[in-house]
Order: structure tokens, then C-alpha cells, then sequence
């Protein structure tokens, strides 16, 4: 197998689990509870990967991305209500993307940040009109393995270990308010809506339609999921637990994307800072990209229009079109002088009201057999699927009024 | 008419004021203000680029700007503490940032406890 076939899952898991909402959030779980949330993280990405497969083997045997199925799965009524959540979540993030960019651009660059977002914008949208889908892959996936740097600085700054270990043991601090109680609860919902966004079953369903998977792929698939969402999570675990060492004894809750910066810089100074900015670069531009492409393969994909970009991009117009728009959109919103961070926090919320009705129509496809075939959900898989359908629809239901009581995990 | 009342609940700690309500961005000023020290100490050991320094110096100061003028309770203490943040300069002393953090970290202890 050639290992390159795996930069889809990389990809879609980098721009997923590093993306400017997890730079920021991973760092403040962090400082916030030490490494308690730890555990969150790897039962969420236990979730991803369950529900990645699964979209990526109905991609390949019954040739189905996700937003057609909820299409005829939901009906017309809701599946009109889950596209227009889903495109507001999406635009709200890639907007933060976009704006996340522009940020880490000004601290490479002392730039303007307007200025940093209206070209970051222009390149996005070149490489995307530019390069075919196998490229676009290939080129932020890749690059966005710089993100390594962070996991070789937590090495560097000798964690005590131990404690790394026992968060991964799910468990809540002790001794805490019912305050930081709340808090806890919204930063466990939250690393699930983040870890589990929508737009990355989305980006990867379509992502495997653009490859013109089949049957024979899906061993790829499966180790594709494993090994991609695998190593965004243990990025993200890995700014938490520096962030846990290196910021949560000063007071430090990162408000800004550049603090997370200054995990690598402690021990690798200037290098590991400008390796570490590159890294946030790649792997926020990657998700700017499967936000903004996301929202155009649901649009394309619910009205039955030509899609993709294993096609020139006037031969799906209404696709490049509406691509081309939702990042301008993007642009506009932070054009605006909207802070990202705050558009992160929505995103978050929005997203986790998405998760249920994505997964759901994916469940009941996965496990019907006269589409699937032999490749019909196992008893593993159904188990988890549910189990995980439960866990999101429970998330969903707590997501806003926890939003409300603790100001966004504000306090 | 009992569930309705319980979702008013989570909008109406929302909409609060006072010090309670200023509690996020006593936070958030805490922590601006402790990033800043360590972006200063960090430079100041050559550890980071000029460009980095200089965005993220600016940034912060704007933020903490952002989140004294965010408050409820302009005349309390917290106030005071929280403008004298945005009005340090950009290369102020790391000691002299982290004080600042302290003494918001205190205060929002207290707040927290009450």
C-alpha cells in the first residue's frame, strides 16, 4: 500500500483536530484542569473514527456521500433544516479558519491581520482552483505533519508522565465548585463537538467519491481513519498536556492561537517556534479548505448538481460557484472585525446541535444490508455507532444551556 | 411551565451584571496578562522571532483593552487592576505583568468562592 493514499484520513484529521477551535481549546483544557480531560479525547476520537469508517465505506460501496443520504433518509423538511445547520456551522468555522490563518501569517510575518486574511484568502481559493483533489490532499495533510513539533516538544519538557497516563482514565478532578463542575461539563461537551465535527464526515465521504473508492479500499479506509484520527489526537493530547505543564502553574488560560505557539518554543526556542507556526498554518489552511468544501459538496450533493474536484472546475459549476462564494463569505465575516475565538465558540456550539442528524441517516445506511451488502455494519460496529449516536444526541441536548451558564467555558 | 422555567434559567445567569458576571473577563484579563509576561521573559532570552513578538505583544494589549472595557463594574477594583493591564507597555517587565495576574487571580478566587 502506498502510504501517500493515506493523506486523505491525515488530512481530514489534522484540519479536524488542529484546527484553530482545538488550538486554542486543547491549550485552555489544558491549563484549565491539568491533564483530566485527557480522557475525553481519545473516547471522542474512538467516536470519529468509528463514524469516519463507516462514512468512508458507504462512500465506497454504496457510492453515497453523507449529505445524499440525509437527504433521502431525513426527507425533504428536516433534511432542509440539517443543511442549513450544517452550512451556518461550516461557514462560522471555516470563517474562524480563515481567520486563524490571517493570525498565525501576522505572527510569521508582523503583517496586517486584514490584510494576512484577504491573502490567505486569495492562496486558498488558488490552490483550490489550481491543484486537483489528490493534491490538495497531499500538499495540506503533508504539511500540516509539522503540527509533529508539538508532540516532540511535550517529550522535551519531560511531563511527569504518570499523570499524562491517569487522564487518559475518565474521571473528573476532585474537589471542584459547582462553577468548575460546569465548566468541566462544557469542555467535555465541547472536545466532543470539536474532535467530531460534522464537516469532517462531510470532507471524507466526498473526499473517497472524489478517489472513486471502492470495495477493495476499504482496508485502506480503515487504516486511514486509524492512523489519521489517531495522530490528531495525539496532537491535540499533546498541547494539552504542555499546556498543563507549561501554562496552568503561571495563571496562562491561552486566549490567543500564538500562545500554543510557545510549547515549542520553551524547549526548541526560535526553531521550534517557527516550526510550530508552520504546522498551525498548514493544518488550519487544511481545515479552511474542508470547511469551505464541505459546505459545497452538501449544497452540490442535496440539490443533485454536478460536483467535485476530480473535475475541471467549470465542468461543476454550480459546485466552484458555490465554493468560491462561501469563501468569500468566510473573508467577509472577518473582514468585519469579528474575533475568530469568538467564532470558534459558535462554531462549536452549532456544530454539536449538527452532530446527531449527520450521524444518524450514516447509522442507518451503514447498517442496511441491501445497500451495503457484506460490508453491512457488524455487531462492533452497530454497537459503537449507537453507543456514539447516544453520546452526541446527550451532548446536543446539554451543548447550549451549558454554553449559557459558563459564558463559553469562560467561567 | 416548569421546563420553560428551567430553560430561562441558563439565559438569565447569561444576561447577569456584577462582579459575577464580569468573572469571564477577570479571567480572561488574568491570563492576558500572564501570556504577555511570558511572551516578554521568552523574548528576552532570544527565544522568539521579532515578528512573533511584536504581533503578539499588540494583540494582547489590545485584548486586555477589549475585556476592561467589556465590564460591568467599571469603578471596582478589578477595573482598576484590569485597565492598568491595557495601559502597560509593550515591553513592560515580565515581574511586573505577573503581578498584575496575580492579584486578578486573587481577586477572582474570592469572587468564585463567594
Amino acid at each position: 500500500m502506498n502510504p501517500l493514499e493515506l493523506t486523505l484520513g491525515i488530512m481530514t484529521a489534522v484540519g479536524g483536530f488542529v484546527d484553530i477551535s482545538e488550538l486554542v481549546f486543547a491549550g485552555k483544557a489544558g491549563s484549565t484542569f491539568g491533564y483530566a480531560l485527557i480522557w475525553v479525547f481519545v473516547f471522542s476520537t474512538v467516536g470519529i473514527m468509528v463514524f469516519g469508517e463507516m462514512s468512508g465505506r458507504v462512500a465506497a460501496v454504496a457510492k453515497q456521500p453523507v449529505f445524499n443520504l440525509m437527504r433521502h433518509r431525513l426527507g425533504l423538511k428536516l433534511g432542509i433544516v440539517t443543511l442549513i445547520a450544517s452550512l451556518i456551522a461550516n461557514l462560522i468555522t471555516c470563517a474562524a479558519e480563515v481567520g486563524g490563518v490571517a493570525l498565525i501569517l501576522n505572527y510569521l510575518t508582523d503583517a496586517p491581520y486584514m490584510l494576512m486574511a484577504i491573502v490567505s484568502t486569495a492562496v486558498l481559493m488558488a490552490s483550490m482552483w489550481v491543484l486537483p483533489f489528490k493534491w490538495i490532499e497531499r500538499a495540506y495533510g503533508l504539511l500540516g505533519l509539522f503540527m509533529v513539533t508539538f508532540a516532540v516538544a511535550l517529550v522535551a519538557i519531560h511531563p511527569p508522565w504518570h499523570q499524562v497516563a491517569g487522564g487518559l482514565v475518565p474521571h473528573a478532578p476532585a474537589g471542584l465548585s459547582t462553577r468548575e463542575m460546569l465548566n468541566f461539563a462544557y469542555f467535555m461537551v465541547a472536545i466532543v463537538s470539536a474532535v467530531m465535527f460534522p464537516y469532517e464526515a462531510y470532507f471524507y465521504s466526498s473526499g473517497g467519491i472524489e478517489e472513486d473508492w471502492g470495495p477493495k479500499d476499504l482496508p485502506m479506509n480503515r487504516i486511514s481513519c486509524t492512523v489519521g484520527f489517531g495522530l490528531g489526537s495525539l496532537l491535540a493530547i499533546s498541547i494539552l498536556a504542555s499546556s498543563a505543564q507549561l501554562f496552568g502553574p503561571i495563571n496562562v488560560d491561552p486566549q490567543l492561537p500564538g500562545t500554543t505557539a510557545l510549547e515549542a518554543a520553551t524547549p526548541y526556542g526560535k526553531i521550534g517556534l517557527v516550526l510550530a507556526l508552520l504546522g498551525m498554518l498548514f493544518a488550519v489552511g487544511g481545515a479552511a479548505i474542508e470547511t469551505c468544501m464541505a459546505n459545497a459538496y452538501s449544497i452540490a450533493q442535496f440539490f443533485g448538481w454536478e460536483w467535485g474536484r476530480h473535475r475541471k472546475p467549470w465542468e461543476a459549476p454550480r459546485f466552484t460557484i458555490a465554493w468560491i462564494v462561501l469563501f468569500l463569505a468566510a473573508l467577509g465575516i472577518i473582514l468585519t472585525g469579528v474575533d475568530p475565538m469568538k467564532l470558534v465558540e459558535f462554531a462549536i456550539l452549532f456544530s454539536i446541535l449538527v452532530l446527531p442528524l449527520t450521524y444518524l441517516p450514516l447509522l442507518l445506511l451503514a447498517g442496511d444490508k441491501s445497500y451495503m451488502r457484506e460490508h453491512v455494519n457488524g455487531v462492533v460496529g452497530k454497537t459503537l455507532g449507537w453507543f456514539y449516536f447516544a453520546v452526541v444526541t446527550a451532548a446536543a441536548l446539554a451543548a447550549l444551556p451549558l454554553f449559557l451558564l459558563t459564558s463559553g467555558g469562560q467561567g | 411551565m416548569r421546563a420553560s422555567l428551567l430553560l430561562l434559567l441558563p439565559l438569565l445567569a447569561a444576561c447577569a451584571k456584577g462582579p459575577q458576571a464580569d468573572l469571564q473577563y477577570i479571567a480572561e484579563a488574568r491570563s492576558l496578562a500572564a501570556e504577555w509576561a511570558l511572551v516578554n521573559q521568552q523574548a528576552a532570552q532570544g527565544k522568539l522571532t521579532d515578528a512573533y513578538v511584536t504581533a503578539m505583544r499588540t494583540s494582547l494589549q489590545q485584548q486586555a483593552n477589549t475585556a476592561a472595557k467589556a465590564l460591568t463594574q467599571p469603578d471596582s477594583d478589578y477595573a482598576r487592576e484590569m485597565r492598568a493591564i491595557a495601559a502597560e507597555p509593550l515591553d513592560a517587565a515580565p515581574d511586573e505583568l505577573r503581578a498584575h495576574s496575580d492579584r486578578l487571580k486573587t481577586i477572582e478566587d474570592q469572587l468564585e468562592s463567594a
